[in-house]
């Protein structure tokens, strides 16, 4: 695993200076339905292909932001910060 | 010593070797008259070489006690000590090289069908590991760790100083790209150096490249593996006096491969034996190290493919015994070292035979990168297809110039048990027979079996006669066989370059170099050093000196360095809805100058950490955080903000702040001496917080109880600490005062019950069954684990954490087993002797059928079993009262 993400702040970086945050999930409201809190605390998607995901720049910017990542070629088409 | 001619000398098991300046290891010892250079892996058989381009296992040493060194791509250095491997006594005469007499014992997957019970393997792993394999690691702390890392950054990468990768470095640097060059050779030129014919080296163009400012060139670095984003590793060898190997990690946008080509044996009866050596081995022996490689020479090649060395030999004196076409060749005669060439035209007395071999491009870097290798019959050579974007590929490597040396797959295969194919691990064409008979007739599924292209030459040997053995066994033809894999590291690295130097980050505390004036025994904590207790003058062993300081704190007063602990300063109109959403309790209504305790749990209510928040002013708290967790704590902080628009700022003061928790019943006298703040607990009341001058430095201090009595955590800029510290065990000297360490925190903590997050729960530790159902106030509208812990408020916990008090002497390790009714029950967490007690206490995890007040466990100690009894309380002051003294 060695491939790079393009952070919004600093550019092209290693991603061994990022750490990962998991999957980007919609949390659900605070009297959800359990099934709707148990899809979002333990189900992954874990997509092959183009997941959206949560980066943290730990070793540049201190900063959380988002990526899409082909899981099967580690490509990152896009990262940045969610508004 | 060097002398005035340039020679030198170096060890060779312990005698001296003379070398000339270019020498490599192999070439040096090769001109003293060396010929054996290695036993093989499996049988001991006497190992020449073969390639002396570092590419085959047949010339590993042990240099300076770095094992498997290719010592014919080593240059040789004054004084060096070099050792043979795998052989006893010596190399010319190694006592187990009878082995090879019982090679008809050892079939392909001999493992397999010998150990075949559970003890065979345990009975005879130890002598094979003594008889087999290559060279012996250095015993642990021995080793050499003179390795070093890079990191560096290249337009374009250049993987080659061939005439190819020359050529093309220097017309992309003269287009304008940064270029680096890596070659893995001492001088650039690639085949240039020894091919004659070739038209010598390049200088000129080695000139210009030299005198480019936009170029780079790393040599003597091998390029293993070619990773995503263009990463490539590369190992230096001797970058530098004093450094063994360079691991650099070269990152390039562009990357183009001109590995060329190597040359390859092929298998017939003896074709191991020294003195049989590829064509491009003797023309490097030739001209670049002036030495004559035999007298007699017989030249095995196709056509046209030998006039090349067989000019070369000519020129070098030596004698020309016959010359011959592959499928002429039956075997090779001698015992230690070549004697004769036995053809289908008779025997050709010789001590030199000159492979001309199949030529394999260079391609296994293409192949990591996602290059398919497509058979090319034209070229005789599996050539890569279908590039990635940014990785190209000039020169030999892609095929251009090729031509087949030999008919793949062999029309007339022998099978013989010493006509290797794989010179690394002792692997035969009959082997290769056998496996494919028993149905490993796939290549990969042959590579596992037979461990063919598994040796340190990582298959670039054997490869391609492995999948023209198999072809020939199947039928199949060389495209449809296919070829391995190439996986990093291509070719092999040692393990000394990828673990680096040894660079262990350390933190110190501001008062570090305090604790060290008063005897303290350090500990490491993530990276923090603490002191774990202090060296007492009146007692020597460790529990005698944390009884000491447990005592002091107890009874007197106690200091202790708390630095280490995690501070996040949370300023801002949202920070208290923040802390409310993300702790399990709730801040917003905390009042200034207060203090609160609070767990965090993730969605699934598991607690992840814990701390204290002092609420400074309206819009401003203060969080510590436990020494491990600050990074996590913050990160989480902040991803909860991302998108909610909150006005909150936090700013992380760990290395800023140095903090101490002063403790004890004499806490306030020492204190107050240094301050102006009223201390009282009627004006400072316990979970009260002030900010104050002490000693004249500003402080925060929180009135806070981990260890169970009066006292305050105090909080101050870092580069007052040893100020500080050495002010209040000054002011603190009249009571008698003592510095404590972690090992008495975690004891006072313990007889008080106090939880560590961490230790005392794990991933399944919710505060409900940690007995801590206080902490989560599920009236909140919402925060982080609320809707989980809303269920886990109504569910009876499977397992409970309880207190228990020993009813013996026995003190139980933390981690042993519970045991109610003889069945396994729980766990103990944290478990120490307490002075209080005057037995041993302790947490522990029980299934909460047996988790009631007053019943009996028994917990394993010392391999028996001792009694203890579950206790509702506290071991010490359980309602609290010293706290608020």
């Amino acid at each position: 695993m060695s491939f790079l993400i393009p952070c919004p702040h600093c550019g092209n970086r290693s991603v061994y200076e990022f750490r990962f945050g998991g999957e980007v999930k919609q949390r659900p409201e605070a009297e959800a339905p359990a099934e709707e809190w148990m899809e979002y605390t333990y189900t992954k998607a874990n997509e092959s292909g183009v997941q959206k995901e949560w980066w943290y720049h730990r070793s540049g910017c201190r900063q959380w932001l988002q990526a899409r990542r082909n899981t099967t070629t580690n490509e990152v088409l896009e990262a940045f910060f969610p508004q | 010593m060097a002398d005035g001619s340039g020679k030198f000398t170096f060890e060779f098991d312990g005698k001296p070797v003379e070398a000339r300046p270019g020498d490599t290891v192999a070439s040096a010892l090769y001109r003293s008259g060396r010929r054996i250079f290695t036993r093989s892996f499996k049988y001991h058989r006497p190992r020449g070489l073969l390639c002396m381009a570092g590419k085959c296992p047949n010339c590993l040493v042990n240099v300076d006690g770095t094992p498997n060194v290719r010592s014919c791509v080593t240059p040789a250095r004054n004084g060096m000590h070099v050792r043979r491997q795998n052989a006893f006594p010596s190399l010319d005469h190694d006592w187990l090289s009878g082995v090879q007499r019982f090679d008809w014992l050892m079939p392909v997957g001999w493992y397999y069908k010998t150990m075949t019970h559970e003890w065979s393997w345990h009975a005879a792993e130890p002598y094979i590991r003594k008889v087999a394999g290559l060279g012996v690691a250095p015993e642990p702390g021995k080793g050499s760790t003179d390795y070093e890392h890079e990191w560096r950054h290249a337009e374009v990468a250049v993987i080659g100083g061939g005439p190819a990768g020359l050529q093309a470095a220097l017309e992309l640097a003269q287009g304008g790209a940064q270029v680096t060059l890596v070659d893995d050779q001492s001088e650039l030129g690639g085949h240039r150096r020894y091919r004659k014919s070739a038209g010598g080296v390049p200088s000129q163009l080695i000139a210009q490249l030299q005198s480019l400012s936009s170029v780079e060139i790393i040599s003597r670095a091998h390029c293993f593996g070619l990773y995503e984003g263009n990463l490539l590793g590369v190992v230096q060898a001797n970058p530098h006096a004093g450094a063994i190997e360079r691991l650099i990690h070269l990152r390039a946008k562009r990357v183009v491969v001109a590995t060329g080509a190597y040359e390859v044996p092929f298998p017939f009866e003896n074709n191991d034996l020294p003195g049989i050596m590829l064509s491009t081995a003797v023309q490097r022996l030739i001209r670049l190290h002036d030495i004559k490689p035999g007298n007699q020479a017989v030249v095995v090649a196709n056509g046209s493919q030998g006039d090349e060395v067989t000019a070369d030999l000519r020129e070098a004196g030596i004698e020309l015994a016959g010359a011959v076409t592959p499928d002429q060749v039956l075997s090779a005669l001698g015992s230690s070292h070549v004697a004769a060439l036995r053809t289908k035209q008779g025997e050709l007395a010789c001590d030199l035979v000159v492979i001309c071999g199949p030529r394999v491009p260079d391609g296994g870097l293409l192949h990591q990168a996602g290059a398919k290798m497509a058979w090319n019959e034209e070229r005789g050579a599996f050539l890569p297809l279908g590039l990635p974007a940014n990785v190209s590929a000039v020169g030999e490597v892609t095929g251009v110039w090729l031509a087949p040396a030999i008919p793949l797959p062999p029309r007339d295969l022998a099978f013989h048990k010493r006509s290797f194919v794989c010179m690394c691990n002792d692997v035969s064409t009959a082997d290769l027979r056998d496996a494919i008979s028993e149905g490993f007739d796939q290549i990969e599924t042959l590579k596992r079996y037979t461990t063919l292209t598994m040796g340190p030459c990582q298959g670039r040997m054997c490869q391609l006669s492995g999948i023209g053995v198999c072809a020939h066994e199947t039928g199949r033809s060389m495209g449809e066989t296919g070829v391995t894999t190439s996986r990093p590291p291509n070719p092999s690295v040692s393990l000394g370059a990828l673990a680096g130097p040894r660079h262990h980050p350390t933190r110190r505390t501001p008062m570090h170099y305090a604790h060290d004036e008063s005897g303290a025994v350090w500990m490491d904590m993530g990276e923090w050093k603490r002191p774990r207790y202090y060296k007492s003058a009146s007692a020597a062993a460790e529990r005698a000196c944390v009884e000491e300081e447990y005592r002091a704190v107890r009874e007197r007063v106690g200091l202790i360095d708390v630095s280490t602990l995690g501070k996040l300063d949370v300023k801002g109109h949202d920070a208290g809805k923040l802390l409310d959403k993300v702790y399990t309790n709730r801040f917003s209504d905390l009042k200034p100058g207060r203090v609160r305790y609070s767990v965090l749990c993730d969605e699934a209510g598991i607690m992840l950490d814990d701390g204290t928040i002092s609420r400074l002013a309206e819009n401003h708290y203060f969080i510590t955080t436990t020494t491990g967790n600050l990074d996590f704590v913050e990160q989480w902080l902040e991803w909860w903000l991302v998108g909610t628009g909150w006005d909150v700022h936090i700013t992380n003061l760990t290395g800023g702040r140095g903090a101490v928790n002063l403790a004890g019943p004499k806490a306030r006298d020492v204190l107050q001496a240094l301050t102006a703040c009223d201390l009282s607990t009627k004006a400072f009341p316990y979970m009260a917080c002030r900010e104050a001058e002490v000693a004249e430095v500003p402080a925060l201090l929180l009135r806070i109880g981990f260890v169970g009595e009066t006292g305050w955590e105090i909080h101050f800029p870092a580069e007052y600490g040893e100020h500080l510290w050495k002010k209040l065990l000054e002011t603190g000297k009249s009571l008698d005062i003592r510095p404590f360490g972690v090992e008495a925190q975690r004891l006072l903590r313990l007889e008080k019950r106090h939880v560590i997050v961490g230790v005392d729960t794990d991933a399944l530790s919710s505060p409900y069954d940690a007995g801590m159902a206080w902490v989560a106030k599920l009236d909140k509208a919402d925060f982080i684990g609320r809707n989980a812990l809303s269920r886990l408020a109504e569910a009876a916990p499977p397992q409970s954490l309880i207190g228990f008090i020993m009813n013996e002497d026995a003190i139980p390790q933390d981690g042993a087993a519970i045991l109610v009714n003889g069945a396994l029950a729980g766990r103990v967490t944290s478990s120490r002797y307490s002075p209080h007690q005057g037995k041993a206490v302790g947490l522990a995890w029980v299934t909460s059928a047996s988790a009631s007040a007053g019943a009996e466990i028994e917990i394993r100690v010392n391999g028996g079993t001792a009694r203890a009894r579950i206790v509702p309380d506290a071991f010490y002051d359980p309602a609290g009262d010293r706290l608020r003294m």
